[in-house]
């Protein structure tokens, strides 16, 4: 529709309209790409659509290999749902994910508007080495977490798995600061003629006009926290501390993985919002990331 | 009218007007705060650990050892060696493999994508970026229940469908290297794509115009405006993606949890990389020193890594733009 349109303006505009029609060697080479991306979509997705015929075999077991199920039920979800424990991780992340990502939101705007907005010393560079000291990623001082935790009896809390998740994250920082960086200096300037103080250029300006990145970002915290698994399973021992990766892990590890269906049915429930809203948050995301690195 | 004030102004208004907002370290010190704590702190606690002998038998009397740990990892002649060398090779390979192939497949699609006279492009490309919307943890769950090796869908697929033999694909070290690889790949090739795409789309048009009016092939047109134009954007993403996978923890963990086990070496298995090594050493057999010296090296690898990318492609010098 949009091509039609910008093709038609186009020839509207111009002197010499473009030709419309395909050369053969174009129709050609447009019937080849569609047949190697029908082949790659295919194989990329056969996974996923065995996980989701899997979710309706009451059988639970994967020697049938149909591509639709013979008897879908609704029997793994019922079991799912029967012994409670679903809700439980799900609650569990639920906390997890938004006491996280509120908090994130808050101290990343904080810090975005200093550094987009503020003169300070170590403005030019601190950045930068904050970014740097973040490449190294947590998995490194798990040791140093984990023995930390455990002399001060903080393993197997909920909270305590809070506590570790809370660190503000400087990839955060840098992607508000860039959109920050992009609002008029006009509105900045003016509510400083009025008197404005700082806290109240934070709130009263930039807040509410960086609001929509703030959201992406907190959407994207909270998926994040969805799918963490590292300290989760080091943290949270029993099971009524579970949170949805920990309950996951546990219900399909294991030699036989014998919930097979129950965690097919488990994965599809939560893989569903997770990856909708992850695709929303995503596709602002993505310009951003690109057009950042065009700039460079 | 910056340039104008700025060329106006002597250098000591220049100075006063270049006041410091004190209140500034009010603002960032949350952001400080958490980092200090959660990032700095854990970084030198682990350095420490590493030159002592804190492990289950000395949890609360522990001492200092010096390199010890290091030189059990490095001494050839060790007996733990064989743990460190042969993890870090397949650690490397595994990134190397993992961020190539997903780049490789990226950009091909990116370019069959690109082509404006496939209208339906935009469905392909949502079908195609699902595997990297949802979570790793679950995909990769989900992957270990597809290749189980009696049971799994995959071998179903193969053998029941195409008669090939059953492929031990969690069992056996070689194939238990190139389910993680495939997996690793089906997960991440959409960002790949998502950003070669981007890159191809921010090509000026004038450029294809100008290849064509001086008659250039397709191939030469793919070989002197596309590809110049994708490398430029996409490199800068590429090496990150290696360093992301060299501690994809997740990645092979969740798939195969380091297995299968390795017949001379009771603590890692043979699909094992750093960063599920230095997990399991901590949490399954509780040696936090020899887990905290395995995270320093891969500390000294990252930070080679990510220098090498700084001197390379110049990321991050925009940001204080």
């Amino acid at each position: 529709m949009a091509v039609t349109h910008r093709s038609l303006s186009q020839a509207g505009a111009s002197p010499r309209p473009r030709k419309r029609g395909l050369q053969p060697g174009q129709l050609l080479r447009l019937w080849i790409s569609r047949v190697i991306i029908w082949a790659v979509i295919i194989v990329v997705l056969i996974p996923m659509w065995f996980v989701f015929t899997a979710s309706f075999d009451p059988s639970n077991s994967y020697i049938s290999v149909s591509f639709f199920p013979a008897h879908a039920t609704f029997a793994n979800y019922r079991a799912l749902f029967q012994g409670g424990q679903f809700l439980v991780w799900v609650r569990n992340s639920l906390i997890v994910g938004l006491t996280v990502a509120i908090a994130q939101s808050f101290i990343t705007a904080l810090s975005a508007f200093a550094f987009s907005k503020l003169r300070f010393y170590g403005r030019k560079y601190g950045l930068m080495v904050l970014l740097l000291l973040q490449m190294f990623p947590n998995i490194l001082s798990i040791a140093a977490f984990y023995s930390a935790l455990a002399k001060l009896n903080m393993i197997d809390y909920l909270g305590s798995y809070i506590l570790v998740m809370l660190g503000a994250s400087a990839f955060n920082v840098w992607l508000l600061k860039g959109f920050m960086d992009s609002i008029p200096k006009e509105l900045d300037e003016a509510a400083l003629i009025d008197g404005a103080n700082t806290w109240q250029r934070f709130i009263r300006v930039q807040l509410p006009l960086c609001l929509p990145m703030l959201v992406v970002i907190f959407f994207l915290t909270i998926v994040g926290a969805f799918g963490e698994y590292l300290f989760a399973g080091t943290i949270l021992q029993s099971p009524s501390n579970y949170t949805l990766g920990v309950g996951m892990y546990n219900l399909i590890s294991g030699q036989f993985a014998k919930n097979w269906g129950e965690f097919a049915a488990a994965a599809l429930l939560s893989a569903v919002p997770l990856a909708a809203v992850f695709a929303l948050a995503q596709k602002y995301l993505t310009t951003g990331l690109v057009a950042g690195s065009v700039k460079g | 009218m910056a340039a104008v004030a700025q060329t106006g102004t002597t250098p000591v208004a220049r100075k006063r007007r270049r006041k410091v907002d004190w209140v500034a370290y009010g603002y960032l010190s949350p952001a400080l705060v958490t980092i200090c704590v959660l990032s700095i702190v854990p970084i030198f606690y682990t350095i420490y650990i590493s030159f002592t002998n804190f492990n289950q038998m000395h949890f609360t009397s522990y001492q200092f050892v010096g390199l010890q740990n290091y030189k059990e990892l490095l001494n050839p002649h060790d007996p733990l060696s064989n743990l460190f060398i042969p993890t870090l090779i397949w650690t490397i390979v595994y990134a190397l493999c993992a961020t190539g192939f997903s780049y490789l497949v990226g950009l091909a699609l990116a370019v069959l994508l690109n082509n404006k006279h496939m209208r339906e492009a935009t469905v392909y490309r949502t079908l195609l970026i699902i595997p990297w919307a949802v979570p790793t943890l679950i995909t990769m769950l989900a992957w270990q229940g597809l290749l189980n090796d009696q049971y799994g869908q995959i071998n179903g697929l193969l053998h029941g469908v195409f008669g090939l033999p059953r492929i031990p694909w969690l069992t056996n070290a070689t194939w238990g290297r190139v389910a993680i690889i495939i997996a690793n790949v089906w997960a991440g090739f959409p960002y790949m794509m998502t950003v070669c795409l981007g890159a191809l789309q921010s090509i000026p048009t004038d450029q294809y115009e100008a290849a064509e009016i001086d008659g250039a092939t397709w191939t030469q047109v793919f070989r002197y405006v596309t590809m110049p134009s994708v490398w430029r954007i996409s490199l800068p993403l590429l090496i990150p993606s290696f360093s992301f996978n060299f501690n994809n923890f997740n990645a092979t963990y969740l798939l195969t949890g380091g297995g299968p086990p390795n017949s001379n070496n009771p603590f890692l298995g043979q699909t094992d990389i750093l960063a599920s090594a230095a997990y399991k050493m901590t949490l399954s057999f509780n040696r936090y020193d020899l887990g905290s010296a395995i995270a320093v090296l891969l500390f000294i690898l990252v930070a080679f890594i990510s220098w090498l990318q700084m001197r390379y492609t110049g990321a991050f010098q925009e940001v204080d733009s």
